[in-house]
């Protein structure tokens, strides 16, 4: 099966789910006997094939990262400049996917993620007589609380043209719903997570002992814009180090909501314990995760969340928002309403102060993460080609 | 052959969703969720309780050889008394009868026989018992929670006058033998043990609606007929109560079924009806069966692990056994009767974590997001509980 997949980052150029996914799923996906291409701009970094069956083509230059782009703000500030980065990399995709496809042979399918790649896919899906499927990572009701009528209309088009849809959790399928597309042709397929690569993190327990001086970790791992739930996060803060001053509460990402998020820190009288570490690369990540006490990630919409399954795999106990994707999923994280700044409080003082549930929630987080795979993903994704190769 | 039919009937005292950030007021009431537990009893009373004993009270009028027995926690009856008085006249209806028995049983549904000192336990039985002794004769036969048993349960209740114990019929007490007869238990002198015939009262209490059965529907002839070929003295059918039109909702037909059965039953000339008590008079022991651990009917392990299976329940066990002593000793009723509620079976059982298909029996009977919400809410709630007992 040969697979002409257009996407827009890979490691290590990577801003938020759709990255990882496209790299975890690639892989398993050629340990499965596919072959893809991989089509994405020019990163400036140099992205390295991790399998043979796996062919990485950049097409066209930026740097613009789109999600950081999606607020009042930078609609106003950079959107001209997304959408012309975005209209030359589906130009440049279109004529080197058709390239590809004469000097290679035909292929099976074109697979598409997000917005940002799905109109070079219906083009190529009408030009080479070929299926598409569409992934949808998140619609623009997810990004951010103004959506952009443009970027809808995109999403739109791509709901109605795609053959079938992958929609990374129920609450996704809805939304995508929500753009028009029909029930029928959309298939649920959930993120997984590289369990072994987080579990075999080690941590020297004095340096930990050292970077936490006796108190605490409760760590929030995330873009800083409004669906992530900072602001929720920082109330919570408060909350809990009323009852317990000794918790030190870290924020890793970068975002719009930086400056804003520091000056609430202020105001709740909280600055000293809470610290803003900025953009974290990945393997730091991996630290983080080791040396907390707590994650949680109080998204006010999540389509998939998973920065909770890597949380869960390296077996710190997870706080997630009842609307994310994972928790449709998993059964051993506490659930909260991202609203509900109480029973945010409550459930991280408790599980700061019982070791009991610490111990159990982390235990079997560890055993259930193990269980969503990205290997699960490839197989259900190659199940919807084969269906949409019927199809077409 | 004697058909002995046993209802557990039980609902536990939901506690309060206990909030660390609002007052609380200082006596105990405001541990136990009366809104809840109150719509709970009048969404049950009205599914179960008033059309099964309304159709009870039918059957034993028009088969005069129709026999049944129950037990009722005192939990259970302080509700009935608190928010639906005729709940319990219509039991009191079929105690007139003289054809239903009442059992024996720790007054709080508790796991009072757990604790290392006995005391505890045997007081909560002669709590029951006076209880019980309002409307109808109290039993010599007795019930354990959850029908837990063993060598020593019987051996203690034995030293209170009782002749007879309900427990799970399981292959590993059992050996070859088959649990439709009476038997002797291990260390005690003629204390009988009812064994349940789990596969035939899970055919109602769990299969009688289940599509995938090979024996749906499941027809009162046709469950006359399987009784009518078994080989024994007698057949034990126990069940919770809850199992008519909650469990097992008005439209599956369970009433319809209900209905047929003490005709269809007495078909079968030598089938006859029997109470617990009738069945310990008449029947002889076979032989002795040995049960040095603890036994009961809860989950796939038929043990204690429903309530003590994880580091959580654990640690909740021995902190509300380590108040033993303090909280009789303060002579205070309502901190009592506090302390007491608080070891009901069901708030452990809400805490549980086990493999899938059990833990989905949990959540069903569980009004927490997940055991560990579930453990929080109870930690906190017993801290606080500590706190005044220490302080008065």
């Amino acid at each position: 099966m040969r697979v002409a997949m257009l996407g827009w980052e890979f490691p290590p150029f990577v801003s938020g789910g759709l990255g990882v996914h496209c790299f975890e799923l690639t892989r398993q996906l050629c340990e499965k006997g596919v072959q893809v291409d991989f089509f994405m701009p020019v990163s400036g970094k140099t992205v390295v094939s991790p399998h043979p069956n796996l062919r990485i083509i950049e097409v066209a230059k930026t740097e613009l990262r789109p999600y950081l782009f999606f607020s009042k703000k930078g609609q106003a500030a950079y959107g001209e400049n997304l959408i012309n980065a975005v209209n030359e990399y589906w130009a440049k995709c279109i004529e080197r996917v058709i390239a590809a496809s004469s000097e290679k042979g035909k292929y099976d399918l074109v697979h598409t993620h997000d917005w940002l790649t799905s109109k070079a896919g219906s083009a190529l899906r009408n030009k080479l007589s070929i299926p598409l499927v569409q992934t949808f990572h998140s619609t623009e009701f997810d990004r951010t609380s103004w959506p952009w009528e443009y970027i809808l209309d995109i999403e739109r088009s791509a709901a109605s043209n795609a053959d079938l849809i992958i929609a990374v959790s129920k609450r996704t399928r809805a939304q995508v719903m929500r753009l028009g597309a029909e029930e029928k042709k959309i298939r649920v397929v959930y993120n997984g997570v590289d369990s072994e690569r987080f579990g075999a993190v080690k941590i020297d327990a004095k340096i930990s002992a050292l970077l936490k001086k006796d108190k605490k970790i409760v760590l929030f791992l995330g873009r800083l814009t409004e669906q992530k739930g900072p602001v929720q996060f920082l109330h919570a803060a408060k909350k809990v180090l009323s009852k317990n001053p000794n918790v030190l509460f870290l924020v890793a990402g970068k975002g719009e909501l930086l400056p804003m998020l520091i000056n609430i820190s202020l105001e709740l009288g909280i600055s000293d314990s809470v610290k803003f570490l900025g953009y974290v690369p990945e393997e730091e990540q991996q630290k983080l995760y080791k040396i907390a006490d707590v994650y949680i990630m109080p998204s006010t919409s999540e389509p998939f969340g998973i920065t909770a399954l890597e949380a869960m795999s390296s077996g710190v106990p997870v706080i997630i928002s009842k609307t994310s994707g994972v928790a449709e999923i998993v059964r051993s994280a506490i659930r909260v309403d991202f609203w509900d700044i109480n029973a945010m409080a409550e459930k991280i003082l408790a599980v700061l102060k019982y070791p009991q549930l610490t111990s159990t929630m982390s235990r079997l987080s560890v055993t259930e993460a193990a269980i969503y795979s990205w290997e699960k993903t490839a197989d259900e994704t190659i199940k919807i080609y084969e269906e949409a190769m019927r199809r077409g | 052959m004697d058909v002995c039919i046993y209802f557990q009937v039980h609902q536990p005292l939901r506690l309060s969703s206990y909030s660390l950030f609002t007052e609380h007021t200082t006596d105990g009431a405001s541990y136990f969720d009366d809104t809840l537990n109150s719509q709970i009893m009048h969404k049950i009373a009205e599914k179960c309780y008033f059309p099964t004993n309304a159709l009870m009270l039918d059957l034993l009028e028009k088969h005069p050889e129709f026999r049944i027995s129950y037990s009722l926690t005192g939990v259970f009856l302080e509700q009935c008394k608190r928010y639906m008085p005729e709940v319990l006249d219509s039991f009191a209806a079929l105690a007139k009868t003289g054809r239903v028995e009442f059992l024996s049983e720790t007054y709080y549904h508790s796991l009072s026989y757990l604790f290392t000192e006995k005391d505890e336990f045997i007081e909560q039985i002669k709590l029951h018992s006076n209880e019980i002794s309002k409307f109808a004769v109290p039993s010599r036969v007795f019930r354990n929670t959850e029908a837990m048993f063993s060598n020593d349960i019987a051996y203690l209740v034995e030293r209170l006058g009782y002749t007879g114990i309900l427990a799970e019929g399981l292959e590993h007490i059992l050996g070859w033998r088959s649990p439709n007869y009476l038997y002797g238990v291990k260390g005690t002198e003629k204390i009988k043990a009812l064994l349940r015939h789990y596969k035939l009262s899970d055919d109602i209490g769990y299969r009688f609606s289940a599509k995938w059965w090979s024996e749906y529907p499941l027809t009162a002839d046709k469950y006359a007929r399987w009784l009518a070929a078994l080989q024994g003295d007698c057949v034990n059918i126990f069940m919770d109560y809850e199992t008519f039109g909650e469990h097992q909702w008005a439209d599956t037909g369970i009433f319809e079924f209900l209905k047929s059965f003490p005709g269809e039953t007495e078909k079968h000339k030598h089938l006859r009806f029997a109470t617990p008590s009738q069945l310990v008079e008449r029947i002889p022991a076979k032989d002795d069966i040995d049960a040095p651990q603890v036994t009961s009917w809860a989950d796939m392990e038929r043990d204690t692990s429903a309530w003590l299976g994880n580091e959580m329940l654990r640690n909740a066990f021995a902190r509300i056994e380590s108040m033993g002593p303090a909280v009789p000793e303060k002579k205070d009723e309502d901190m009592l009767r506090t302390w007491r509620m608080l070891q009901n079976s069901d708030h452990f059982y809400y805490m549980c974590t086990k493999s899938l298909s059990d833990q989905d029996v949990h959540n069903y009977f569980s009004p927490y997001d997940s055991p560990f919400d579930a453990y929080i809410n109870y930690m906190n709630i017993l801290q606080d509980f500590k706190a005044k007992v220490e302080k008065e």
